[in-house]
């Protein structure tokens, strides 16, 4: 079993192997200008400065606590609302268009709007992840929810269960495959959103640091932090969310929904 | 165990598709002492479904009384426990912990409710299944499962709502009989929905004839027990009874 | 109660006949509840303008032939960009999905490369290309492309081994079984592959017309920004809306529908 894992993490990292070793030696050999494309060399240095001096850790630290506090806020408001809503068979068919309607504005349209309402800074940028995150959760539960067979429903109030024990024992786990697809796309939707909002609205985080390196031709940094945020994300989505929507899925047995 | 009593009872309801008012019972009485298997049976739409519904709580009566043990019901509650056709199981939690689901919400501590629990998925015979998913067995034991699921509750009631349609026949044989095998046991009152009329006549004390809304006819069997079906096939008072409610079934 | 079931049941039956009203319906209430929220002037004007502004200002920006032409930019670079991640994305996919090699070699480059993002490409794309379409297109290839080759190879690698094994056995090359079987099989993934494409790409372009455009629909909601006018941020996002709604709900959901369920085959 182990023996299988350190082979596929191998098979991962070997096509970058390969990509880096072609950036290593092609760069330099064709004369590529650095204002255009930095040298693999320039791109590690770039990267130990900016550890060593902190700046690195600051944007990303900038751009996580964002995501976090705007995603955190959302779930808070998303779940239980869509709860509240799917429980109702009228109420979600008929808010159903209006929250897909909504699902397709998350994120990044809002950032106009966002900067207008909040001004520059911290707020505006909250709020578009925020509301990345919160219709897509938001409508996602409300599925979850409202695709509960209903037989279950009553074989748990025929065994006593209270609205309380309803809500814990059916309905939230009920919800929770459709919960986790919905987290794992906002966040998607978040993420993007956050580099835009960063490269127009701020001056900290990642997409500034982006930014505004390109206003100097530093093409070094700026590829260092595309890197920093494939890497953050990767992370995020295939060692996390992925697993998570996967194991929740598998556990539920891919429920037949009516 | 409780008697049940249902006096004039009637159900009508406001159908959404159609717009208009539908009359799903008309008047049905029927009085079910404590510890009898009452099977009633009709054809599809004689309101059989909506009679269980209203017993177990699930649909508003609109007319007429339902009483257990004498006491007026008000909306689901575990003494009426209810087998549901296609299972009802969670799909989230194991079979161990589905059965131990009714004493969990009677706040039974998790030793003893897990306890109690394994009692009765034994009774079944399914005691190798406890720590499996629903998803990972097969029709006829998800379907025991909910039977040792509401059991485990120990309601006053049965309601089984054509629990073995969802089977394939052979496994329906076999969950019959040991429901009758189970029923021996525990004797709780049962009402049990199905439009299989030798299945009626095998598992119930006295078969009620449903069409249309109301009863058409109330027929003891006075079969002996416990009940076999290799005994029961070539039993001539089986197939008469049996004869004579499909013969009222399909006048209907 | 009964008046409103009443309510409830016409409406039920009317969306049965025309569903497209139950599209429709939902709206009104919210629009109502946003006009009352404007005239009671709960937010400052200047935050917050009502319908009937927003009205005014798309009226009087069609009639100047400005919103016509950002929304012609807007769906030209949509589907130029479009066209070419399809065109690009379906063989890739493919090619992932039939080859062990290539997917070995592929697969967690195409992961890495989704992940950094179309938006973070922007500021190495305007040192390369400036502000131009050719930056736009390659944004919009780069965010159509993953989910079509993600959702391609997902397309062929659920078709079962035996389909391709009965068309070899039967005499069929190897082009024909990618022809004949492959890429029916595949095809109701890629259409929903096509979908999600879309849908991101949508998103791609207004992401890159706010931040590095001169034209179009995004671009106007961060010109109308920087004047401080939210009418246009708002007739902006509301025209976004429908344009996808329309398209998504009458064109590629019923096509994705169609190929699905006409062959019997979804695989998520």
């Amino acid at each position: 079993m182990r023996l299988r894992q350190v082979y596929s993490a191998l098979m991962f990292v070997a096509p970058f192997a390969v990509l880096l070793v072609l950036w290593a030696v092609l760069v330099p050999y064709f004369n590529v200008n650095p204002r255009l494309f930095p040298h693999l060399s320039a791109v590690w240095e770039a990267g130990v400065e900016s550890v060593s001096d902190g700046s690195l850790f600051m944007h990303i630290g900038a751009s996580l606590t964002r995501v976090a506090v705007g995603t955190v806020l959302a779930l808070l408001v998303a779940i239980p609302l869509g709860i509240a809503m799917g429980v109702s068979p009228v109420v979600s068919m008929f808010l159903t268009p209006l929250f897909r309607f909504f699902s397709v504005l998350a994120g990044i349209a809002w950032i106009p709007i966002a900067t207008l309402w909040f001004g520059y800074g911290f707020g505006a940028i909250t709020f578009v992840i925020f509301n990345a995150v919160f219709f897509i959760v938001c409508y996602n539960t409300l599925l979850g929810v409202s695709t509960i067979p209903r037989q279950v429903r009553h074989a748990a109030a025929s065994l006593g269960a209270g609205r309380a024990a309803m809500l814990t024992e059916v309905l939230l786990p009920g919800a929770l495959p459709n919960i986790v697809t919905g987290i794992r796309t906002g966040l998607g939707f978040a993420w993007r959103g956050l580099i835009a909002a960063e490269m127009i609205a701020t001056n900290a985080g990642l997409g500034y640091m982006l930014f505004v390196a390109r206003d100097f031709y530093r093409t070094e940094v700026i590829v260092l932090g595309m890197i920093v945020i494939g890497v953050l994300w990767l992370l995020l989505d295939r060692l996390v969310l992925a697993p998570l929507e996967r194991r929740t899925i598998e556990r539920w047995g891919l429920v037949q929904r009516a | 165990m409780k008697s049940l009593t249902l006096k004039n009872l009637s159900k009508t309801y406001f159908d959404l598709y159609a717009g208009t008012n539908v009359t799903a019972v008309h008047d049905v009485s029927l009085e079910v002492p404590a510890g009898e298997f009452v099977s009633i049976v009709g054809p599809s739409g004689c309101g059989k479904s909506t009679i269980l519904n209203m017993i177990a709580g699930f649909l508003s009566i609109t007319g007429g009384d339902i009483l257990v043990g004498g006491t007026p019901v008000k909306g689901p509650g575990r003494d009426r426990g209810v087998v549901f056709q296609n299972f009802a199981l969670f799909p989230w939690r194991t079979v161990l912990e589905n059965v131990a689901f009714g004493p969990k919400m009677r706040g039974v501590p998790k030793d003893e409710r897990e306890a109690i629990a394994h009692e009765y998925l034994a009774l079944a015979k399914l005691t190798e299944a406890a720590q499996r998913f629903p998803n990972e067995l097969s029709g006829g034991m998800q379907q025991r499962v909910g039977v040792m699921r509401a059991l485990a509750n120990e309601p006053d009631i049965l309601l089984m709502d054509e629990p073995f349609a969802s089977v394939d026949a052979q496994t329906r044989m076999t969950l019959q009989e040991e429901l009758t095998r189970i029923w021996q046991e525990k004797k709780p009152t049962v009402i049990f929905i199905t439009h299989d009329v030798p299945e009626a006549v095998f598992l119930g004390n006295r078969v009620v004839v449903l069409t249309k809304g109301r009863v058409l006819a109330d027929i003891p069997v006075d079969l002996p027990r416990p009940r076999a079906w290799d005994v029961l096939h070539e039993d001539d008072t089986f197939k008469a009874l049996s004869g004579r409610v499909l013969q009222l079934v399909r006048s209907a | 109660m009964t008046a409103l079931l009443h309510i409830w049941s016409g409406y039920l039956r009317l969306v049965d006949r025309w569903p497209s009203v139950g599209s429709i319906v939902p709206f009104l209430p919210l629009i109502a509840l946003w006009w009352l929220v404007t005239t009671l002037e709960v937010f400052p004007r200047v935050f917050l303008p009502g319908p009937l502004d927003v009205w005014k200002s798309f009226l009087s920006l069609t009639y100047k032939g400005i919103l016509p032409e950002y929304l012609q930019d807007s769906i030209v670079r949509l589907a130029v960009g479009a066209f070419w991640g399809i065109a690009l994305g379906i063989p890739l996919g493919l090619l992932i999905g039939l080859s062990k090699r290539a997917y070995t070699a592929l697969w967690p480059p195409l992961l890495f490369f989704q992940a950094i993002g179309d938006i973070a490409w922007l500021p190495i794309l305007v040192i390369w290309f400036g502000y131009g379409l050719v930056t736009m297109t390659f944004v919009i290839v780069y965010t159509v492309i993953f989910p079509v080759v993600l959702n391609t190879v997902l397309g062929v690698r659920s078709i079962p081994v035996n389909m391709q094994r009965a068309a070899l056995s039967l005499g069929a090359s190897k082009l024909q079984v990618l022809w004949e079987v492959v890429l029916p099989g595949a095809l109701p993934n890629i259409v929903t592959g096509l979908r999600n494409g879309l849908g991101y790409g949508w998103r791609a372009l207004i992401a890159a017309e706010i931040i590095v455009g001169t034209s179009g629909i995004g671009f106007m909601m961060f010109d109308a920004r920087r004047a401080g006018s939210v009418v246009e941020i708002l007739l902006g996002m509301i025209i976004l809306g429908i344009l996808w709604y329309i398209v998504d709900s009458w064109i590629l959901a019923p096509i994705e529908r169609a190929t699905g369920q006409r062959w019997g085959l979804v695989t998520k």
